[in-house]
C-alpha cells in the first residue's frame, strides 16, 4: 500500500493536501483515500505510461544547458493539486484586478504619466527599466490593451494567504503543459478523478484566440491572425506549435514575414497575404532589427513601423516588460490604489529597494537569510538564495549589488507551500507555486488553467523548469 | 500556405521514401548476401558495391574484400551522419521537418515520425549488427510505410499533404531510378532481376501481374513502365503530376512552370515508351537520364515555389 500522510516536522510551511494533524483537508480526503487504496507498483505502472506517452507526443522543453539544446520531458506529477471553489474565487478577483491595473499602467506611463507626475511612483525606476521602450511613447494599441496573456506567479505563504511574486507580462509561458497535464492524466490515471467534478481547462485556446480576434486594427472582424515564433530551438516550441494548431492559425518564424509599406505580410505558396494580428512569443528585443538587437535574425524587419502606424497589431504590445520589472513589482498595489481606487486582494512578498541605501544597508547585511533577484531576469537565473547560498555566492552578489543596486531587489524567504509528490515511489512533501493565466481585451478573463509546478529536489524552493522543477496537474474544483 | 511551410512538407515526403527505400534495400540484400557462397566473393562484392551505389550515394566507394563489408555497408548506409542519405540522417531531416511544420501536421502524423526518431536514436552499428540488421531495418520501412498512410488517411488533402506527396513521389522516383542504376541483369540473369523486383518491393506483385518468373527485361519493364504498379517510375512521374497540378490549379495535361512542363514531358515518355527504347541504350543510361530530370525537376519546384528559402535544413 502506498502511504498517504504527512511529515510531522515539516511544520514550517503549509501543506496543502494535509492539516497539521495530518488528517487530509477536506477537498483532498477522497484523492488521499484513492491513492491510498493502490500499491506502488499499480501506481508505478500509470506513472511510466503517462511519461512515455508524453515523450512520444514530444511534449517537451529545451535545456539550454549544452550547446546541442537538449529536448527533455517536463517531468510531470501525477498526485494532482487541487483548488477549492473559494479559493479559486479569490484568486481569480485578485488577478483581475492586478491585470487590469498593470494595463492601465502601461497606457499611463506610455502617455500622459500622470502616476508619475504624481509622486506615486519614481521616475528613475520607469526610465532605468531595461523594458522600457521610449519607442512606444505616444503610440495608441487597439483598445488600450497591452498586456492580453498575462502569467502571475502565487506562492502560498505559511499562513495559506496568496501572495503574488511576480508578474509576466511579456510572453509568458506554462499554459501547454496545463493542456497536456490533464489530458494526460485523464488517460493515464482516470481512477483519480472518480469523486471529483473538476473545471474543464481544454476552450483556453479558443478563449485566447476570442482575444485574439477582438484586438485586430480597426476592429476588423475577419482579422488574419499569426503566431511567430523563434523556431525549433527555442524552449517553448512545442507550446507554439499546441496552441497555433488548437486556434487553426499560422505558425510563423521571422523569415515568413515581411513589411512593405507598413503593412506586415505573409510568404505563401500563392504570393503575399496580409497579417493583422501577430501573437508573438518572441521577445521585444529580437522583434525588429531596425529597432532593437541589429544582429537579431528571429525578427521582421520594418514590424515596428507597421505596428506604429496601426496597420498590425502584436500581443502582448510591446514594451510591457516595463510592468513586470521586479523594480516595479513593488509599486503594483499603489498603481491599483490609484487606476482603481481600491485596495489590492492579492498582497505582494515584502521587497527591499537596492537603490534606497538604508534598505540596500539592511540588504547587504542580510544576505544569509533573503532570496535576491535580478531585477529583469526570469526562469530561474540571476538568483540568490541566501540561506542556501555558499560564502563566496553572497560576496558575488554583495559585489554586484554595490556595483549596480538598480539591477537587484531581495524578499524574505517564504516558505512555499507544499504538496506531496511522488518520488521513487514514495510520497513526499515537495514545494509548489501557481501560474494562472490572465486573458485581457475588453475585460480581464482568468480561465480555470493554471499551471502547478514542483520543485523535485529535497528542500529546494525553486520550481523553475531550468532548476529541476517538474509540474502537477492543477484541478480547480467546481462550486 | 507558408513558402517554409511548403519546403518543410516537400523535404519530409522525401525523406520519408528515402528512409523507406534505403532500409528495405539494405534488408533485402542482407537477406541475399547470407545465401551466397564464400568461394564466390566477387558475387558479394558486386552486391555490396550496388547497394552503396543505390543506398550510399558514394559510386566510387571501396569495398573491403573481407568480410568486413557488410558491416562497413551497415555503418555507412545506416549510421553515417556524414552520409545525408543514411537512415539515420533522413531520420533526422524528416523529423527536423516534421518540427518546424508541427502545427501543420496531425497528431497521428507527428506522433509516428517521433517515436521512430526516438527508436532510431537508441541504435547503434554494433547494436544492430548483433541483432541482426533485419529487425531495424523492417522496422524502419514498416513505420515510414506507416508515416504515408498515416497523413494519407489524417490530414486534409490541401497543399500541405500535395507537397507532401509530390516529395514522396519524386523521392520514390528518384530511388527506383538509383536501383534500376545499380543493378545488371545482364550479368546474372533471374537472380538479379528478382533482386531487382525484391528491392522495389515488386516480386509479389510482378508474379501476380505476369504469372511467371523474370526473364530478359521483364522486370526491368515493370519497374520502370508499370501503369498501375506504385513503384514504378510510370506510375510515380503520374501522381507526382498530379499532386503539382492540384498546388497550380491548372488542368493536367497543361503547364503553367517549368516544374509542370518537365513533368508533362516525363509523363509522356513513360505512357508512350517500349521497353526495347530502354534496353537499347542499356539500362543504366536510361535509369540515369531519368535520374538527371529528376534532379532538375526538383530544382524547379524549389524555384517556383520556395524561393530564397532553400538553405534550410535539407538533405541533398
Amino acid at each position: 500500500m502506498l502511504e498517504v500522510t504527512t511529515d510531522a516536522t515539516s511544520s514550517l510551511h503549509l501543506d496543502e493536501m494535509f492539516e497539521p494533524d495530518g488528517t487530509p483537508r477536506p477537498a483532498y480526503a477522497a484523492l488521499a483515500a484513492t491513492l491510498n487504496g493502490l500499491d506502488p507498483e499499480e501506481i508505478e505502472a500509470h506513472v511510466q505510461a503517462i511519461n512515455t506517452a508524453l515523450l512520444q507526443r514530444g511534449v517537451t522543453f529545451t535545456v539550454y544547458a549544452d550547446d546541442a539544446g537538449t529536448e527533455r520531458v517536463f517531468p510531470f506529477d501525477v498526485v494532482p493539486r487541487i483548488l477549492t471553489a473559494s479559493e479559486w474565487t479569490g484568486i481569480e478577483r485578485g488577478i483581475e484586478q492586478r491585470v487590469l491595473a498593470l494595463n492601465f499602467f502601461l497606457q499611463d506611463v506610455y502617455h500622459e504619466q500622470r502616476i508619475l507626475r504624481e509622486g506615486r511612483i519614481p521616475r528613475e525606476v520607469v526610465y532605468s527599466s531595461k523594458h522600457f521602450c521610449r519607442e512606444m511613447i505616444g503610440v495608441d494599441v487597439p483598445r488600450n490593451a497591452y498586456v492580453h496573456i498575462a502569467g502571475i506567479d502565487l506562492i502560498r505563504d505559511p499562513s495559506g494567504e496568496f501572495l503574488v511574486l511576480e508578474d509576466n507580462c511579456r510572453t509568458p509561458s506554462g499554459i501547454s503543459y496545463v493542456l497536456e497535464n490533464r489530458d494526460a492524466l485523464k488517460r493515464g490515471f482516470p481512477a483519480l478523478f472518480r469523486d471529483y467534478a473538476v473545471r474543464a481547462v481544454d476552450d483556453y485556446p479558443t478563449r485566447l484566440l476570442g482575444v485574439l480576434r477582438s484586438i485586430a486594427p480597426g476592429g476588423n472582424e475577419q482579422p488574419n491572425i499569426v503566431l511567430l515564433t523563434p523556431g525549433i530551438y527555442n524552449s517553448a516550441y512545442f507550446e507554439h506549435t499546441l496552441l497555433a494548431r488548437r486556434m487553426g492559425v499560422e505558425l510563423v518564424e521571422g523569415r515568413d514575414l515581411l513589411v512593405a509599406d507598413n503593412v506586415v505580410y505573409l510568404r505563401t505558396t500563392r504570393g503575399l497575404r496580409k497579417v493583422d494580428v501577430i501573437y508573438r512569443r518572441v521577445d521585444d528585443d529580437y522583434l525588429d532589427p531596425l529597432y532593437f538587437q541589429h544582429d537579431s535574425v528571429l525578427g521582421v524587419t520594418g514590424l515596428m513601423n507597421a505596428y506604429r502606424a496601426g496597420n498590425v497589431n502584436l500581443a502582448n504590445a510591446i514594451g510591457t516588460g516595463v510592468a513586470d520589472d521586479k523594480a516595479v513589482y513593488r509599486f503594483v498595489p499603489d498603481m491599483i490604489r490609484f487606476y482603481l481606487d481600491e485596495e489590492p486582494l492579492l498582497h505582494n512578498v515584502p521587497t527591499y529597494d537596492c537603490t534606497d541605501p538604508a534598505q540596500r544597508d539592511h540588504v547587504l547585511g542580510h544576505l544569509d537569510q533573503l532570496v535576491v533577484k535580478n531585477a529583469n531576469a526570469s526562469g530561474g537565473y540571476g538568483m540568490l538564495m541566501g540561506p542556501f547560498a555558499s560564502n563566496e555566492e553572497r560576496q558575488a552578489f554583495r559585489r554586484q549589488i554595490e556595483a549596480s543596486p538598480r539591477e537587484f531587489i531581495a524578499q524574505p524567504l517564504v516558505e512555499l507551500s507544499s504538496s506531496p509528490t511522488l518520488i521513487d515511489g514514495v510520497l513526499k512533501p515537495r514545494r509548489v507555486d501557481l501560474r494562472p493565466f490572465a486573458l485581457f481585451a475588453t475585460k480581464v478573463e482568468v480561465p480555470p488553467a493554471a499551471l502547478t509546478r514542483v520543485a523535485l529536489r529535497e528542500g529546494s524552493l525553486v520550481v523553475n523548469s531550468s532548476q529541476g522543477g517538474g509540474s502537477k496537474d492543477t484541478w480547480v474544483l467546481q462550486g | 500556405m507558408l513558402s517554409r511551410v511548403a519546403e518543410s512538407f516537400f523535404w519530409l515526403g522525401r525523406n520519408i521514401e528515402r528512409a523507406e527505400a534505403v532500409a528495405r534495400i539494405l534488408d533485402v540484400n542482407y537477406s541475399r548476401a547470407m545465401e551466397l557462397s564464400a568461394r564466390r566473393p566477387a558475387r558479394a562484392e558486386r552486391l555490396w558495391r550496388s547497394v552503396m551505389e543505390c543506398a550510399g550515394f558514394r559510386p566510387n566507394a571501396s569495398i573491403p574484400a573481407d568480410g568486413r563489408a557488410a558491416i562497413e555497408c551497415l555503418s555507412h548506409c545506416a549510421f553515417d551522419q556524414k552520409n545525408p542519405s543514411s537512415i539515420m540522417s533522413t531520420v533526422r531531416i524528416a523529423r527536423s521537418n516534421a518540427l518546424g511544420i508541427r502545427s501543420e501536421l496531425t497528431m497521428e502524423v507527428w506522433e509516428t515520425i517521433n517515436v521512430l526518431y526516438l527508436y532510431v536514436e537508441r541504435q547503434n552499428v554494433r547494436g544492430v549488427a548483433r541483432e541482426g540488421p533485419s529487425k531495424f531495418m523492417r522496422r524502419v520501412r514498416d513505420w515510414m510505410q506507416a508515416v504515408g498512410g498515416i497523413a494519407d488517411s489524417t490530414m486534409t488533402h490541401g497543399d500541405g499533404w500535395n507537397f507532401l506527396q509530390a516529395g514522396r513521389f519524386l523521392e520514390r522516383a528518384y530511388m527506383t531510378a538509383r536501383v534500376l542504376e545499380a543493378v545488371d541483369i545482364s550479368l546474372e540473369g533471374w537472380r538479379e532481376s528478382q533482386r531487382l523486383l525484391e528491392m522495389c518491393c515488386a516480386s509479389v506483385p510482378f508474379v501476380q501481374a505476369s504469372h511467371r518468373s523474370p526473364e530478359a527485361y521483364d522486370a526491368v519493364e515493370f519497374i520502370a513502365l508499370s501503369p498501375d504498379f506504385p513503384r514504378s517510375l510510370r506510375f510515380c512521374v503520374r501522381e507526382l503530376d498530379t499532386a503539382m497540378h492540384r498546388i497550380s490549379g491548372n488542368p493536367e495535361g497543361t503547364y503553367g512552370s517549368p516544374a509542370e512542363r518537365r513533368l508533362g514531358r516525363l509523363r509522356a515518355l513513360f505512357d508512350f515508351t517500349s521497353i526495347d527504347e530502354i534496353a537499347l541504350p542499356g539500362v543504366r543510361v536510361f535509369a540515369s537520364n531519368v535520374r538527371r530530370e529528376l534532379e532538375l525537376l526538383s530544382h524547379d519546384i524549389e524555384h517556383s515555389y520556395f524561393p530564397r528559402l532553400a538553405a534550410a535544413a535539407v538533405g541533398a
